[in-house]
C-alpha cells in the first residue's frame, strides 16, 4: 500500500466520533464532513447516528475496506482501533491522540504494538500525536481546530509538512486567510511510521505540489533526507524552518574549527548543497514557499522596482541592494520609453516612480517595456491601491504577466483592509504577492537562491 | 582525543602537495636553509595554541638573531622539536577547517580567518565531499565574502580557492580525524599558502 494514496482517498472511517460540541471527536467529524467528496463511515459503540451519519458498531461491519482511518481515541483504545482498521484493509491510519512515546516508556510500548498491528497488513500510520492532514483537492480535512475560529486552505501548490501540529495549523490559518493555496498539510506527530523524508518524497512526486515547506525539529536520517531533497529540488523548491538546537557540536573544542562549530554552526551551508532554502520563521517559511510555487527562479540580480509611491521605491532599493541585488539604471533609450508611459512628474529611472498619477495602464506599459528591454532579471512592482488610478482590474494583468512574462514578477501591496483584500485576490490568482517591502525582498532573495542553485544543472 | 604533532602533520601535507612556507627542523641555526625574515616554532603534541605561551617567535631577521632565539627556546622548551619557517608575505586571511560531527558527519568549514576568526564568526559549513558548485557557494554565503575580492592592495583568485577547497574535501574523505584547522590560509593573486595547520584525531 502506498502513501501516495493520500491524494486519492475515497473513503474515511472515523473511530471516536462524538456528538458533544467541542470534543475532538466532534470537531474532526465536522471538519471531515465539511468538504470531503468521498464516503464517511463512523464507528461507535452505541450511537445510531452522529451529525446525521450512520454509526457502525465495529469496523468489521462496514461494507467495504476504507482508504483512511482516523482514530480519535485515547492511546490504549487507539491501538485496538488501528488493529481493527488494519485487519479490515485500511490503507492509511491517523491516530490523533497523544499519550504515546512522548510520555515515556509505556507510551513507547503502545507505539510498538500499534506499529506491529499495522505493518502486518501493510497499513501506513501518520502520527500518532498529530493534528491530522488537509488535502484540499479532495476536500479532506481531519484537523482538530474548531470551525469558525480558523480558516482552511484552498487548493494550491504548496505542500506543507510539519513536525509541530499546532504551529503548522496556526501558520495554515494565517496564510489561508491571505489567499495562499496548499496542495496538502501533513502533521507528522510522533512519526512511528511515516517520517519527514518519506513524506517529502511523496510530495516531491506529486505533480500538483509546486513547492514544499517543512517545519522540522529533528531530522532522523540526515543522509536520506538530504539526498532525497537533492533529488526533488531539481524539480521544485524546498524550504525548511528548523526549530530547536541543532545537535551539531562536539564536546571538546581544542581547535578553532571545533569552537566555531559550537558557537556558529548553521544548517544553511549544508542545506544549500541539497537545494534547500533555510527560513528564519514561520512567516518566511510560507512566504518563500509561495514565491517558489508561484514564480520563476531569478536568473540574475538586476531588479526593476516599480511603484506609485516614491518612498516605497527608495526603501525597496535600499533593502534590495543590502541583499546583494542591483537596482540598475535603465539605458537611455529604455528610460525615454518608460518616460513616455508615465506622468511627466514621475521618474523613469530605477526605482521607477509613477507618482500618485499612476494608472493601471501605466503599470502595464512600464512592466512591458521592462520585460522587453532585457535589462532586468525580475520586476518588483508595488501595486498600491490607495492610488486613485490603480484598481482591481490590474489583477488579471498581473496574473497574465506572471504566466507569460519572460521574467519573474513579485508584487507588494501595502495597506489596510482594502489592500489586504486585494492582496488576497492577487495571491489566489497564483501571483507572489506580499504585504510589506521586506517580505517582498525576502521572496526575491529566495527566488535568486533557487536560480543560483539550478545553474549547476545547466552547464 | 589526540593532538598530532604539528610538524608531523605539516610533513604529511607536504607529501600531498598542499602549499606551505618552506620549513627546516633545526638543532642549530645552520640547519635553516630558507630566507629571512623567519619564524621559529615548537612542534609538540601538547601545545595547540602556541602563541599564548610564547612557543612561536616571528620576524627573525638574520642568522645571528636566529642563533640567540634558538638558544632561548631550547632552554624554555627542553626536549621539544623546533623548526623554522620562512615568513610568508601577507595575503588575504581565511580559515579552512574540518570537523567530524556526530550527526552530520564530516564537515568542511570555510570562513573569514586568521587572528579574528573566532571573533567575527563569519563561517559556513558544508558536508564532505563538496563539488565545485559548493566550493563556489561558500564565498557567496559569507557576510564578508567580498574580502576575497581584495582590499588594501591584497588580491585573491577564486579559482585557486575553489581548487584548494576541493583538494581539502578529497583529503578529508580519506582521512580519519576529529578536527583539522588550516588557519590562517593566505590567499594571493595567483596562489595560496597554508600558514598553520593542526590536526586532532
Amino acid at each position: 500500500m502506498s502513501l501516495t494514496d493520500i491524494f486519492s482517498i475515497k473513503s474515511v472511517c472515523l473511530i471516536g466520533a462524538s456528538r458533544e460540541e467541542g470534543k475532538v471527536g466532534n470537531t474532526v467529524l465536522k471538519n471531515i464532513m465539511k468538504a470531503f467528496k468521498g464516503e464517511i463511515f463512523l464507528v461507535h459503540p452505541y450511537a445510531e447516528e452522529i451529525e446525521g451519519i450512520k454509526c457502525y458498531r465495529s469496523v468489521e461491519l462496514i461494507p467495504h475496506p476504507v482508504d483512511l482511518g482516523v482514530v480519535s481515541l485515547p492511546a490504549e483504545k487507539a491501538v485496538e482501533a488501528v488493529r481493527s482498521l488494519a485487519t479490515r484493509g485500511c490503507k492509511i491510519c491517523i491516530p490523533v491522540a497523544g499519550g504515546f512515546g512522548e510520555q515515556g516508556r509505556e507510551g513507547k510500548l503502545l507505539e510498538i504494538k500499534m506499529m506491529k498491528e499495522a505493518s502486518k497488513h501493510g497499513t501506513r500510520i501518520i502520527g500518532p500525536n498529530c493534528v491530522g492532514v488537509i488535502i484540499p483537492r479532495i476536500g479532506l480535512n481531519t484537523a482538530l481546530t474548531t470551525e469558525g475560529k480558523s480558516q482552511f486552505p484552498s487548493d494550491g501548490g504548496i505542500g506543507f509538512i510539519s513536525q509541530s501540529g499546532a504551529l503548522g495549523l496556526l501558520t495554515m490559518d494565517k496564510f489561508s486567510d491571505a489567499g495562499i493555496g496548499f496542495s496538502s498539510f501533513i502533521s507528522l506527530g510522533n512519526e512511528i511510521d511515516v517520517d519527514e523524508t518519506e513524506m517529502l518524497s511523496v510530495l516531491g512526486n506529486d505533480d500538483r505540489t509546486k513547492s514544499i515547506a517543512l517545519y522540522l525539529e529533528k531530522i532522523e536520517e540526515v543522509d536520506s533526507f538530504l539526498s532525497e531533497s537533492k533529488r526533488i529540488s531539481t524539480k521544485k523548491g524546498i524550504v525548511v524552518l528548523k526549530g530547536g538546537q541543532t545537535e551539531a557540536g562536539i564536546r571538546a573544542t581544542s581547535l578553532h574549527t571545533g569552537s566555531l562549530l559550537r558557537t556558529s554552526f548553521s544548517l544553511r551551508g549544508i542545506f544549500r548543497q541539497s537545494g534547500i532554502i533555510l527560513a528564519n520563521d514561520e512567516t518566511e517559511l510560507i512566504d518563500i514557499a509561495s514565491a517558489l510555487s508561484f514564480s520563476k527562479p531569478l536568473k540574475g540580480k538586476r531588479i526593476a522596482v516599480v511603484s506609485s509611491a516614491g518612498g516605497v521605491g527608495v526603501i525597496a532599493t535600499d533593502l534590495l541592494e543590502k541583499n546583494g541585488f542591483i537596482v540598475n539604471r535603465p539605458s537611455d533609450s529604455l528610460s525615454s520609453r518608460l518616460g513616455s508611459k508615465i506622468s511627466s512628474i514621475g521618474s523613469p529611472y530605477n526605482p521607477i516612480d509613477m507618482t500618485a498619477e499612476a494608472t493601471n495602464l501605466q503599470y502595464e506599459g512600464v512592466i512591458e517595456e521592462l520585460e522587453r528591454s532585457g535589462e532586468y532579471d525580475a520586476i518588483l512592482a508595488f501595486v498600491l491601491f490607495q492610488t486613485y488610478g490603480v484598481t482591481e482590474e490590474i489583477i488579471s494583468y498581473l496574473a497574465k504577466f506572471n504566466t507569460v512574462g519572460k521574467i519573474p514578477i513579485v508584487v507588494g501591496v501595502i495597506g489596510g483592509l482594502y489592500s489586504r483584500d486585494a492582496l488576497r485576490k492577487i495571491a489566489s490568482r497564483g501571483v507572489a504577492a506580499y504585504p510589506s517591502i521586506s517580505r517582498a525582498v525576502t521572496a526575491l532573495s529566495a527566488l535568486r537562491e533557487r536560480g543560483v542553485y539550478l545553474r549547476r544543472f545547466e552547464r | 582525543m589526540t593532538v598530532v604533532p604539528e610538524l608531523e602533520f605539516k610533513e604529511m601535507l607536504d607529501k600531498l602537495n598542499f602549499k606551505q612556507p618552506r620549513r627546516s627542523v633545526v638543532l642549530e641555526p645552520r640547519d635553516y636553509e630558507g630566507r629571512f625574515p623567519a619564524v621559529l616554532k615548537v612542534s609538540s603534541a601538547n601545545i595547540t595554541h602556541k602563541t599564548e605561551i610564547g612557543a612561536v617567535v616571528s620576524d627573525i631577521k638574520s642568522m645571528e638573531e636566529l642563533e640567540v632565539t634558538l638558544g632561548i627556546m631550547k632552554s624554555k622548551f627542553p626536549g621539544e622539536v623546533l623548526y623554522v619557517e620562512e615568513m610568508a608575505k601577507k595575503g588575504i586571511e581565511v580559515i579552512i577547517g574540518l570537523v567530524n560531527d556526530n550527526q552530520f558527519g564530516k564537515l568542511l568549514m570555510f570562513g573569514v580567518g586568521g587572528y579574528y576568526s573566532e571573533l567575527i564568526k563569519d563561517v559556513t559549513f558544508k558536508r564532505v565531499p563538496i563539488d565545485r558548485f559548493d566550493a563556489e557557494d561558500v564565498i557567496t554565503e559569507l557576510k564578508y565574502g567580498n574580502l576575497l575580492d581584495g582590499y588594501r592592495g591584497l588580491k585573491s583568485d577564486r579559482r585557486v580557492l575553489v581548487d584548494l577547497l576541493l583538494k581539502v574535501s578529497d583529503f578529508a574523505e580519506n582521512l580519519d580525524f576529529s578536527q583539522v584547522d588550516f588557519n590562517p590560509v593566505f590567499l594571493y593573486e595567483d596562489d595560496y599558502l597554508i600558514i598553520d595547520a593542526k590536526m586532532v584525531i
